[in-house]
Protein backbone atom coordinates (compact mmCIF):
# COMPACT_ATOMS: atom_id res chain seq x y z
CA UNK A 1 0.00 0.00 0.00
CA UNK A 2 2.58 2.61 0.91
CA UNK A 3 3.86 1.97 -2.61
CA UNK A 4 0.76 2.63 -4.23
CA UNK A 5 0.65 5.46 -1.81
CA UNK A 6 4.20 6.69 -3.39
CA UNK A 7 3.33 6.17 -6.77
CA UNK A 8 0.27 8.97 -6.50
CA UNK A 9 1.65 11.68 -4.71
CA UNK A 10 4.96 11.60 -6.49
CA UNK A 11 2.28 11.96 -9.98
CA UNK A 12 0.64 14.43 -8.04
CA UNK A 13 3.47 16.30 -6.66
CA UNK A 14 5.39 18.88 -9.15
CA UNK A 15 8.41 20.95 -8.71
CA UNK A 16 6.80 23.94 -7.53
CA UNK A 17 7.89 26.79 -9.93
CA UNK A 18 6.55 30.51 -8.08
CA UNK A 19 3.95 30.35 -5.67
CA UNK A 20 1.15 28.05 -7.88
CA UNK A 21 0.57 24.85 -6.32
CA UNK A 22 -2.37 24.25 -9.17
CA UNK A 23 -0.69 23.99 -12.67
CA UNK A 24 -3.21 23.59 -15.58
CA UNK A 25 -1.12 23.52 -18.93
CA UNK A 26 -2.61 23.54 -22.42
CA UNK A 27 -5.31 21.00 -21.04
CA UNK A 28 -7.82 19.38 -23.57
CA UNK A 29 -10.16 16.88 -22.75
CA UNK A 30 -12.15 14.42 -24.83
CA UNK A 31 -15.83 12.82 -23.89
CA UNK A 32 -16.68 10.37 -26.07
CA UNK A 33 -15.97 12.36 -29.80
CA UNK A 34 -16.30 15.51 -28.66
CA UNK A 35 -13.48 17.82 -27.77
CA UNK A 36 -15.26 19.40 -24.15
CA UNK A 37 -11.77 21.45 -23.25
CA UNK A 38 -9.67 22.84 -25.23
CA UNK A 39 -6.35 24.11 -24.73
CA UNK A 40 -7.16 25.72 -20.98
CA UNK A 41 -4.38 26.56 -19.16
CA UNK A 42 -5.02 27.73 -15.28
CA UNK A 43 -2.78 29.07 -12.32
CA UNK A 44 -3.61 28.29 -8.64
CA UNK A 45 -1.90 29.14 -5.66
CA UNK A 46 -2.61 28.94 -1.82
CA UNK A 47 -5.23 31.25 -0.79
CA UNK A 48 -7.12 31.21 -4.06
CA UNK A 49 -11.02 30.51 -4.59
CA UNK A 50 -11.49 30.20 -7.94
CA UNK A 51 -15.32 30.52 -9.80
CA UNK A 52 -15.31 28.16 -12.65
CA UNK A 53 -18.46 29.46 -14.99
CA UNK A 54 -20.01 28.55 -17.97
CA UNK A 55 -22.96 27.53 -19.96
CA UNK A 56 -24.50 23.41 -19.47
CA UNK A 57 -21.81 21.12 -21.02
CA UNK A 58 -18.76 23.68 -21.15
CA UNK A 59 -16.94 20.86 -19.47
CA UNK A 60 -17.16 22.27 -15.69
CA UNK A 61 -17.76 18.78 -14.57
CA UNK A 62 -15.23 17.53 -16.67
CA UNK A 63 -12.92 19.56 -15.84
CA UNK A 64 -13.11 18.79 -11.90
CA UNK A 65 -12.93 15.44 -12.64
CA UNK A 66 -9.85 15.81 -14.71
CA UNK A 67 -7.87 17.43 -12.15
CA UNK A 68 -9.24 14.79 -9.91
CA UNK A 69 -7.70 12.38 -11.91
CA UNK A 70 -11.12 10.51 -13.03
CA UNK A 71 -10.92 11.03 -16.56
CA UNK A 72 -7.74 10.99 -18.92
CA UNK A 73 -6.55 14.45 -20.21
CA UNK A 74 -6.05 13.94 -24.00
CA UNK A 75 -3.59 16.35 -24.27
CA UNK A 76 -1.27 18.95 -21.56
CA UNK A 77 -0.31 18.48 -18.22
CA UNK A 78 -2.42 18.93 -14.75
CA UNK A 79 0.04 18.93 -11.63
CA UNK A 80 -1.44 19.55 -8.03
CA UNK A 81 1.03 20.04 -5.20
CA UNK A 82 -1.52 19.43 -2.36
CA UNK A 83 -4.13 16.72 -1.48
CA UNK A 84 -7.27 17.26 -3.40
CA UNK A 85 -10.98 16.79 -1.70
CA UNK A 86 -13.11 16.31 -4.39
CA UNK A 87 -17.44 16.91 -3.62
CA UNK A 88 -19.26 15.67 -6.93
CA UNK A 89 -22.71 16.12 -7.78
CA UNK A 90 -22.69 12.70 -6.38
CA UNK A 91 -22.54 13.13 -2.94
CA UNK A 92 -21.16 9.76 -2.20
CA UNK A 93 -23.00 8.58 0.61
CA UNK A 94 -24.52 5.13 1.19
CA UNK A 95 -28.21 5.60 1.53
CA UNK A 96 -28.16 2.19 3.82
CA UNK A 97 -26.45 3.61 6.32
CA UNK A 98 -26.29 6.68 8.88
CA UNK A 99 -24.62 9.68 7.84
CA UNK A 100 -22.07 10.05 10.53
CA UNK A 101 -20.80 6.18 9.13
CA UNK A 102 -20.38 7.45 6.10
CA UNK A 103 -18.35 10.14 7.32
CA UNK A 104 -15.95 8.25 9.45
CA UNK A 105 -15.73 5.68 7.05
CA UNK A 106 -14.40 8.59 4.15
CA UNK A 107 -11.97 9.74 6.69
CA UNK A 108 -10.80 6.31 7.78
CA UNK A 109 -9.78 5.57 3.98
CA UNK A 110 -8.19 8.70 3.83
CA UNK A 111 -6.50 8.54 7.25
CA UNK A 112 -7.83 11.99 8.48
CA UNK A 113 -8.51 12.29 12.16
CA UNK A 114 -11.70 10.09 13.07
CA UNK A 115 -12.06 10.51 16.72
CA UNK A 116 -15.35 11.28 18.32
CA UNK A 117 -14.94 15.00 18.84
CA UNK A 118 -13.02 15.52 14.84
CA UNK A 119 -16.15 13.67 13.73
CA UNK A 120 -18.56 15.67 15.67
CA UNK A 121 -17.41 19.37 14.85
CA UNK A 122 -17.50 18.50 11.35
CA UNK A 123 -20.90 16.92 11.12
CA UNK A 124 -21.68 20.23 13.37
CA UNK A 125 -20.10 22.53 10.82
CA UNK A 126 -22.90 22.40 7.93
CA UNK A 127 -25.40 21.64 10.80
CA UNK A 128 -26.13 18.25 10.58
CA UNK A 129 -26.01 16.80 13.87
CA UNK A 130 -29.26 16.09 14.19
CA UNK A 131 -29.82 13.85 11.35
CA UNK A 132 -26.78 12.46 11.21
CA UNK A 133 -27.64 9.28 12.96
CA UNK A 134 -30.52 8.24 10.69
CA UNK A 135 -29.65 6.41 7.61
CA UNK A 136 -28.82 8.25 4.45
CA UNK A 137 -31.83 7.33 2.32
CA UNK A 138 -34.21 8.83 4.30
CA UNK A 139 -32.87 12.77 3.88
CA UNK A 140 -33.54 15.53 1.49
CA UNK A 141 -31.13 16.25 -1.26
CA UNK A 142 -29.87 19.29 0.43
CA UNK A 143 -29.43 17.30 3.59
CA UNK A 144 -27.31 14.90 1.65
CA UNK A 145 -25.69 17.47 0.13
CA UNK A 146 -24.10 18.79 3.81
CA UNK A 147 -23.16 16.07 4.96
CA UNK A 148 -21.05 15.62 1.58
CA UNK A 149 -19.69 18.93 2.33
CA UNK A 150 -19.30 17.95 5.83
CA UNK A 151 -16.07 16.41 4.44
CA UNK A 152 -14.23 19.30 3.93
CA UNK A 153 -14.25 20.19 7.72
CA UNK A 154 -12.17 17.24 7.92
CA UNK A 155 -9.55 18.00 5.07
CA UNK A 156 -6.07 19.39 5.39
CA UNK A 157 -5.52 23.02 5.72
CA UNK A 158 -3.70 22.74 2.49
CA UNK A 159 -5.64 20.69 0.40
CA UNK A 160 -7.44 21.80 -3.01
CA UNK A 161 -11.40 22.09 -2.86
CA UNK A 162 -12.92 20.80 -5.84
CA UNK A 163 -16.75 21.25 -6.12
CA UNK A 164 -18.89 21.24 -8.42
CA UNK A 165 -22.09 22.23 -8.21
CA UNK A 166 -22.12 22.38 -4.21
CA UNK A 167 -24.86 24.77 -3.74
CA UNK A 168 -27.11 22.59 -5.42
CA UNK A 169 -30.32 21.72 -3.18
CA UNK A 170 -28.62 23.60 0.01
CA UNK A 171 -30.93 26.32 1.63
CA UNK A 172 -29.75 29.93 1.78
CA UNK A 173 -28.40 29.62 5.61
CA UNK A 174 -26.04 26.53 4.22
CA UNK A 175 -25.25 28.53 1.15
CA UNK A 176 -23.58 30.80 3.37
CA UNK A 177 -22.15 28.37 5.87
CA UNK A 178 -20.60 26.79 2.74
CA UNK A 179 -19.17 30.50 1.70
CA UNK A 180 -17.94 30.97 5.11
CA UNK A 181 -16.00 27.72 5.14
CA UNK A 182 -14.62 28.06 1.91
CA UNK A 183 -13.28 32.03 2.59
CA UNK A 184 -11.35 30.41 6.24
CA UNK A 185 -10.16 27.50 3.98
CA UNK A 186 -8.39 29.98 1.27
CA UNK A 187 -7.54 32.33 4.69
CA UNK A 188 -5.68 29.19 6.12
CA UNK A 189 -3.86 28.87 2.60
CA UNK A 190 -5.77 26.05 1.13
CA UNK A 191 -7.30 26.77 -2.71
CA UNK A 192 -10.97 26.11 -4.26
CA UNK A 193 -12.14 25.39 -7.18
CA UNK A 194 -15.91 25.55 -7.28
CA UNK A 195 -18.44 25.17 -10.36
CA UNK A 196 -21.36 27.03 -9.63
CA UNK A 197 -24.01 29.39 -11.72
CA UNK A 198 -24.82 31.36 -8.10
CA UNK A 199 -23.45 33.21 -6.30
CA UNK A 200 -20.31 31.57 -4.72
CA UNK A 201 -18.08 33.31 -2.03
CA UNK A 202 -17.70 36.82 -2.95
CA UNK A 203 -14.60 37.05 -2.23
CA UNK A 204 -13.89 34.97 -4.97
CA UNK A 205 -9.98 35.76 -6.47
CA UNK A 206 -8.85 35.68 -8.67
CA UNK A 207 -12.07 35.68 -9.70
CA UNK A 208 -13.11 33.31 -12.22
CA UNK A 209 -12.14 30.80 -15.08
CA UNK A 210 -14.83 31.07 -17.53
CA UNK A 211 -14.87 28.21 -19.93
CA UNK A 212 -17.15 29.06 -23.29
CA UNK A 213 -19.07 26.39 -24.23
CA UNK A 214 -18.26 23.30 -26.93
CA UNK A 215 -15.65 23.63 -28.66
CA UNK A 216 -16.52 21.59 -32.43
CA UNK B 1 -4.04 -0.73 6.57
CA UNK B 2 -6.47 0.81 8.10
CA UNK B 3 -8.13 2.08 5.28
CA UNK B 4 -8.35 -1.17 3.95
CA UNK B 5 -9.76 -2.39 7.20
CA UNK B 6 -12.30 0.43 6.67
CA UNK B 7 -13.35 -0.46 3.35
CA UNK B 8 -14.43 -3.55 4.87
CA UNK B 9 -16.44 -2.03 8.08
CA UNK B 10 -18.15 0.02 5.73
CA UNK B 11 -19.51 -2.56 3.63
CA UNK B 12 -20.28 -4.85 6.37
CA UNK B 13 -22.51 -2.31 8.14
CA UNK B 14 -24.41 -1.33 4.45
CA UNK B 15 -24.62 -5.33 4.11
CA UNK B 16 -25.61 -5.66 7.47
CA UNK B 17 -28.90 -3.05 6.68
CA UNK B 18 -29.34 -5.16 3.47
CA UNK B 19 -29.47 -8.21 5.46
CA UNK B 20 -32.88 -9.31 3.98
CA UNK B 21 -30.48 -9.59 0.47
CA UNK B 22 -28.54 -12.43 2.17
CA UNK B 23 -31.54 -14.31 3.37
CA UNK B 24 -32.39 -13.89 -0.68
CA UNK B 25 -29.02 -15.76 -1.22
CA UNK B 26 -29.50 -18.72 0.67
CA UNK B 27 -33.19 -19.45 0.42
CA UNK B 28 -31.95 -19.50 -3.79
CA UNK B 29 -29.25 -21.91 -2.68
CA UNK B 30 -31.40 -24.09 -0.50
CA UNK B 31 -33.93 -24.51 -3.69
CA UNK B 32 -31.94 -25.21 -6.26
CA UNK B 33 -30.62 -28.45 -3.86
CA UNK B 34 -34.25 -29.22 -3.21
CA UNK B 35 -35.48 -29.56 -6.93
CA UNK B 36 -33.32 -31.97 -7.35
CA UNK B 37 -34.52 -35.11 -5.11
CA UNK B 38 -37.95 -33.88 -6.04
CA UNK B 39 -37.10 -33.82 -10.07
CA UNK B 40 -35.57 -37.56 -10.09
CA UNK B 41 -37.31 -39.19 -7.28
CA UNK B 42 -36.16 -38.96 -3.55
CA UNK B 43 -35.50 -42.54 -3.31
CA UNK B 44 -33.44 -43.54 -6.41
CA UNK B 45 -29.98 -44.66 -6.21
CA UNK B 46 -29.05 -42.32 -8.52
CA UNK B 47 -29.30 -39.38 -6.22
CA UNK B 48 -26.30 -40.02 -4.29
CA UNK B 49 -23.77 -39.69 -6.46
CA UNK B 50 -25.42 -36.42 -7.20
CA UNK B 51 -25.45 -35.28 -3.97
CA UNK B 52 -21.57 -33.20 -4.14
CA UNK B 53 -21.64 -31.59 -8.01
CA UNK B 54 -25.39 -30.70 -6.43
CA UNK B 55 -24.52 -28.75 -3.91
CA UNK B 56 -21.31 -27.15 -5.62
CA UNK B 57 -23.54 -26.37 -8.35
CA UNK B 58 -26.18 -25.09 -6.09
CA UNK B 59 -23.14 -22.92 -4.49
CA UNK B 60 -21.57 -21.49 -7.43
CA UNK B 61 -24.65 -19.99 -9.14
CA UNK B 62 -26.11 -18.38 -5.76
CA UNK B 63 -22.54 -16.99 -5.39
CA UNK B 64 -22.10 -15.74 -8.34
CA UNK B 65 -25.98 -14.51 -8.50
CA UNK B 66 -25.33 -11.77 -5.45
CA UNK B 67 -22.43 -10.10 -7.88
CA UNK B 68 -24.50 -7.86 -10.27
CA UNK B 69 -24.47 -4.77 -7.68
CA UNK B 70 -21.43 -5.11 -6.43
CA UNK B 71 -19.75 -2.18 -7.51
CA UNK B 72 -23.05 -0.58 -9.31
CA UNK B 73 -24.17 1.18 -6.18
CA UNK B 74 -20.31 2.61 -5.21
CA UNK B 75 -20.29 4.12 -8.50
CA UNK B 76 -23.81 5.60 -8.97
CA UNK B 77 -23.34 6.96 -4.91
CA UNK B 78 -20.10 8.82 -6.07
CA UNK B 79 -17.93 6.43 -3.63
CA UNK B 80 -15.96 5.21 -5.94
CA UNK B 81 -14.64 8.96 -6.58
CA UNK B 82 -13.94 9.28 -3.27
CA UNK B 83 -11.72 5.92 -3.18
CA UNK B 84 -9.92 6.55 -6.21
CA UNK B 85 -8.69 10.20 -4.75
CA UNK B 86 -8.43 8.63 -1.41
CA UNK B 87 -5.04 6.42 -0.03
CA UNK B 88 -6.87 3.35 -0.57
CA UNK B 89 -6.73 2.89 -4.32
CA UNK B 90 -8.65 0.51 -6.64
CA UNK B 91 -7.01 -2.72 -6.42
CA UNK B 92 -7.22 -2.72 -2.59
CA UNK B 93 -10.86 -1.63 -2.60
CA UNK B 94 -11.49 -4.59 -5.39
CA UNK B 95 -9.83 -7.20 -2.53
CA UNK B 96 -11.73 -5.09 0.01
CA UNK B 97 -14.90 -6.07 -1.62
CA UNK B 98 -13.99 -9.37 -1.98
CA UNK B 99 -13.21 -9.57 1.75
CA UNK B 100 -17.07 -8.39 2.32
CA UNK B 101 -19.01 -10.08 -0.26
CA UNK B 102 -17.15 -13.32 0.90
CA UNK B 103 -18.53 -12.78 4.89
CA UNK B 104 -22.02 -11.90 4.13
CA UNK B 105 -22.72 -14.29 0.72
CA UNK B 106 -19.90 -17.32 1.13
CA UNK B 107 -19.79 -18.15 5.03
CA UNK B 108 -23.24 -18.22 5.79
CA UNK B 109 -23.59 -20.83 3.19
CA UNK B 110 -20.56 -22.69 3.79
CA UNK B 111 -22.37 -22.59 7.35
CA UNK B 112 -25.50 -23.84 5.41
CA UNK B 113 -23.49 -26.52 3.48
CA UNK B 114 -23.51 -29.54 6.46
CA UNK B 115 -27.47 -29.11 6.50
CA UNK B 116 -27.59 -29.66 3.06
CA UNK B 117 -24.95 -32.58 2.91
CA UNK B 118 -27.44 -34.28 5.42
CA UNK B 119 -30.30 -34.35 3.45
CA UNK B 120 -28.58 -35.07 0.63
CA UNK B 121 -27.51 -38.31 2.48
CA UNK B 122 -23.68 -37.46 1.88
CA UNK B 123 -22.09 -40.03 3.99
CA UNK B 124 -20.33 -38.29 7.09
CA UNK B 125 -16.81 -38.80 6.63
CA UNK B 126 -17.02 -37.04 3.54
CA UNK B 127 -18.28 -33.53 4.98
CA UNK B 128 -14.62 -32.64 6.17
CA UNK B 129 -12.92 -32.46 2.09
CA UNK B 130 -16.37 -31.67 1.23
CA UNK B 131 -16.20 -28.22 3.78
CA UNK B 132 -12.35 -27.37 2.90
CA UNK B 133 -13.30 -27.57 -0.54
CA UNK B 134 -16.25 -25.44 -0.26
CA UNK B 135 -14.43 -23.13 1.47
CA UNK B 136 -11.42 -22.59 -0.62
CA UNK B 137 -13.90 -22.76 -3.68
CA UNK B 138 -16.22 -20.35 -2.49
CA UNK B 139 -13.30 -17.97 -2.18
CA UNK B 140 -12.21 -18.34 -5.56
CA UNK B 141 -15.50 -17.92 -6.85
CA UNK B 142 -15.90 -14.45 -5.29
CA UNK B 143 -12.59 -13.32 -6.43
CA UNK B 144 -14.08 -14.34 -10.19
CA UNK B 145 -17.30 -13.00 -9.60
CA UNK B 146 -15.41 -9.26 -8.47
CA UNK B 147 -13.48 -9.38 -11.67
CA UNK B 148 -17.13 -10.07 -13.68
CA UNK B 149 -18.30 -7.39 -12.03
CA UNK B 150 -16.12 -4.78 -12.54
CA UNK B 151 -15.61 -5.76 -15.83
CA UNK B 152 -19.45 -5.50 -16.80
CA UNK B 153 -19.91 -2.41 -14.81
CA UNK B 154 -20.75 0.58 -17.37
CA UNK B 155 -21.73 -1.85 -19.80
CA UNK B 156 -25.50 -1.57 -20.18
CA UNK B 157 -26.74 -5.11 -19.57
CA UNK B 158 -23.85 -5.82 -16.92
CA UNK B 159 -25.34 -9.23 -15.73
CA UNK B 160 -26.15 -11.05 -18.24
CA UNK B 161 -22.26 -10.01 -19.71
CA UNK B 162 -21.06 -10.99 -16.58
CA UNK B 163 -22.85 -14.53 -16.52
CA UNK B 164 -21.24 -15.04 -20.05
CA UNK B 165 -18.11 -13.99 -18.91
CA UNK B 166 -17.46 -15.37 -15.56
CA UNK B 167 -19.12 -18.82 -15.55
CA UNK B 168 -16.29 -20.34 -18.71
CA UNK B 169 -13.81 -19.09 -15.74
CA UNK B 170 -15.71 -20.94 -12.94
CA UNK B 171 -15.15 -24.36 -14.73
CA UNK B 172 -11.50 -25.18 -13.34
CA UNK B 173 -12.71 -23.87 -9.52
CA UNK B 174 -15.87 -26.75 -10.01
CA UNK B 175 -13.87 -29.32 -11.56
CA UNK B 176 -11.21 -29.20 -9.05
CA UNK B 177 -13.95 -28.75 -6.24
CA UNK B 178 -15.71 -31.47 -6.92
CA UNK B 179 -12.95 -33.83 -7.26
CA UNK B 180 -11.27 -32.71 -3.80
CA UNK B 181 -14.75 -33.07 -1.99
CA UNK B 182 -15.46 -36.53 -3.49
CA UNK B 183 -11.70 -37.50 -2.02
CA UNK B 184 -11.64 -41.21 -0.61
CA UNK B 185 -8.01 -40.09 0.40
CA UNK B 186 -8.97 -37.44 3.21
CA UNK B 187 -8.58 -34.02 3.00
CA UNK B 188 -5.66 -33.04 1.65
CA UNK B 189 -5.99 -34.77 -1.61
CA UNK B 190 -4.12 -33.62 -5.07
CA UNK B 191 -7.41 -31.74 -6.44
CA UNK B 192 -7.02 -30.16 -3.28
CA UNK B 193 -3.78 -28.74 -4.07
CA UNK B 194 -4.90 -27.79 -7.72
CA UNK B 195 -7.93 -25.78 -6.55
CA UNK B 196 -5.79 -23.92 -3.97
CA UNK B 197 -3.44 -22.78 -6.92
CA UNK B 198 -6.60 -21.49 -8.98
CA UNK B 199 -7.24 -19.75 -5.82
CA UNK B 200 -3.59 -18.55 -5.35
CA UNK B 201 -3.89 -17.23 -9.14
CA UNK B 202 -7.41 -15.64 -8.50
CA UNK B 203 -6.27 -13.81 -5.27
CA UNK B 204 -3.09 -12.15 -7.22
CA UNK B 205 -4.72 -11.42 -10.16
CA UNK B 206 -8.23 -10.35 -9.23
CA UNK B 207 -7.50 -7.01 -7.59
CA UNK B 208 -5.38 -6.40 -10.43
CA UNK B 209 -7.95 -7.03 -13.36
CA UNK B 210 -10.76 -5.11 -11.10
CA UNK B 211 -8.97 -2.06 -10.23
CA UNK B 212 -8.08 -1.86 -14.28
CA UNK B 213 -11.70 -2.27 -14.88
CA UNK B 214 -12.82 -0.22 -12.80
CA UNK B 215 -10.82 2.32 -14.24
CA UNK B 216 -11.65 2.04 -17.84
CA UNK B 217 -15.08 1.89 -17.11
CA UNK B 218 -14.87 5.33 -15.46
CA UNK B 219 -13.18 6.98 -18.14
CA UNK B 220 -15.81 5.21 -21.36
CA UNK B 221 -19.27 5.84 -19.05
CA UNK B 222 -18.68 9.02 -17.18
CA UNK B 223 -20.82 11.65 -16.78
Amino acid sequence: MTDHDHKKTARKTAPSTADHRLHIDQLSVLRGMVLVIHNLSHRQSAGDICCLTGPNGAGKSTLLRTIAGRLPAAGGDISCAAPIIYVGHTDGLSGAISGRENLAGWAKINGFSTTETAIDTALSSFATSRFADLPVRVLSRGQRRRLALARLALSPADSLWLLDEPNAGLDQASSRILDDIAQKHAMAGGMVLAATHLDFAAAAKPGSLHLPGLVT
Amino acid sequence: MKPFFAQIERDLLIAWQNRQDLGVMLVFFVIIIALFPLAIGANAPVLDPLGVPVIWIAALLAILAGFDRLFAQDVRDGWLDQIALSQLGLGWYALAKAISHWITAGLPLLIMTPLMAMMLNIPLQQWPPLLVALLIGSMGLTLLGVIGAALAEGARRGTALMALLILPLAVPLLIFGTLASQSDRGIISPHLMLLGAVFALLLALAPLVAASALEIGETETGL
